[in-house]
């Protein structure tokens, strides 16, 4: 692994033989995978935090591949989340794009190639979260010129609620 | 109206592809399965190259996965090629009771799918000279309505009986739609239509009844068996 701490990855499918053999290989290569073999119980693994990337099938029963990273990328600002189809089509891969796809990947696939993936997708979080602090610290610069100390702490509360 | 030409429309040729995506998305899971597997194993044999200790359940469980996979991907194929034959000819002397299990079989390669249970009747079997492949299109629809808006928890109980000596009655329990959604639309009305098979759903008891003629020669101004 070329990165300084183990991406945490959230892996969802609903092929358990899948998840499991996806799930050792990204382990041996360092990565820390929990899986979820379907979308209601990603969301509930989502919502107790900690992961940089998801992996995400697209068709699932119940609670569908789509529906999953609209609720994983609502409630989670920098999560990104790779989506992986065994039916690719045009339509599929603008919708998981408009929704926030980092990248929309047809099985079967070449394993490197996720990993890779996985790779950038965590540079991509990483460099979205210093690009969100970075903000965060010139808004609080400028607040700070022209506020009370208390104005400043409320201000600071309310950058913090959007950034949520 | 002998020959295949005659009998499948684009109605037809719009299920035989449906069936045949689903069909295809099936495999690839399989192949995925079994591509991640064998890597799994080769990433387990470098890690003993190297002298790292490799967990012997792991490779029993990783070669049990591969046969398990190809398992399922030759009985995958098999519907298939039951599927890609049932239009061979228009128009057969089949065993109703054959068509629902190819049908229950190709329902269940969709991610919506839910449970089918199909009850053999009693007695002698249900023999219809019908089209096979139009049947097994009316069938389909209606299950795969079912599940989509019931979602895959739902069961769906099919069985047929006789309803007189010239009609069969499959009889689909447990079917739900969506208010305001009716089965059949108008694509499945003309296929029952031009195999003289009639339809009706009883939404108060969620009971779709399909009426099959025993020939379809009795199906009257229809010339492609009389």
């Amino acid at each position: 692994m070329e990165t300084d701490k183990t991406v945490k990855i959230l892996l969802v499918d609903d092929e358990v033989k899948f998840l499991k053999a996806v799930s050792d290989r990204l382990s041996i290569k360092g990565f820390d995978v929990t899986t979820a073999a379907n979308g209601d119980d990603a969301i509930e693994a989502a919502n107790k935090g900690g992961f940089d990337v998801a992996v995400v099938d697209v068709q699932m029963p119940g609670t569908d591949g789509s529906q999953v990273l609209k609720i994983l990328k609502q409630n989670h600002q920098f999560i990104e989340i790779i989506m992986l189809t065994g039916h690719a089509t045009v339509d599929s891969a603008v919708e998981c794009t408009r929704l926030g796809a980092f990248k929309y990947l047809e099985k079967p696939y070449d394993f490197d190639k996720l990993v890779e993936a996985l790779k950038e997708a965590y540079q991509a979080r990483l460099q979205k979260k210093f690009e969100s602090n970075l903000k965060r610290m010139e808004a609080i610069q400028k607040l700070s010129t022209h506020q009370s100390p208390l104005g400043l702490l409320r201000a600071m509360a309310k950058l913090d609620d959007n950034r949520k | 109206m002998d020959n295949a030409k005659d009998w499948f429309g684009y109605d037809s040729l719009a299920f035989f592809g449906k069936v045949n995506a689903s069909i295809s998305h099936e495999l690839k899971n399989v192949m995925a399965i079994i591509s991640e597997t064998a890597g799994l194993l080769g990433d387990l044999s470098e890690m003993a190259r190297g002298g790292k200790p490799i967990d012997p359940e792991m490779l029993t469980s990783s070669t049990d996965s591969i046969v398990e996979e190809i398992q399922r991907g030759f009985s995958t194929i098999r519907q298939m090629n039951r599927f890609a034959h049932s239009v061979d000819t228009p128009v057969l002397s089949v065993d109703l009771m054959d068509i629902l299990d190819l049908v229950r079989n190709l329902f269940e390669y969709l991610s919506f799918a839910g449970k089918t249970n199909l009850h053999t009747g009693e007695g002698t079997a249900a023999m219809a000279q019908t089209c096979p492949f139009i049947l097994q299109a009316i069938i389909y629809q209606a299950v795969v309505q079912t599940f989509q808006h019931a979602g895959p928890g739902a069961q769906l109980d099919i069985s047929v009986q006789s309803k007189n000596e010239s009609t069969w009655q499959i009889l689909l329990d447990g079917v739900s739609l969506k208010d305001g959604e009716v089965f059949p639309d108008d694509r499945i009305t003309r296929m029952a239509l031009s195999i003289g098979v009639s339809i009706s759903y009883d939404r108060g008891s969620d009971r779709l009844a399909i009426d099959v003629p025993v020939s379809i020669g009795f199906v009257k101004g229809n010339g492609a068996a009389g």
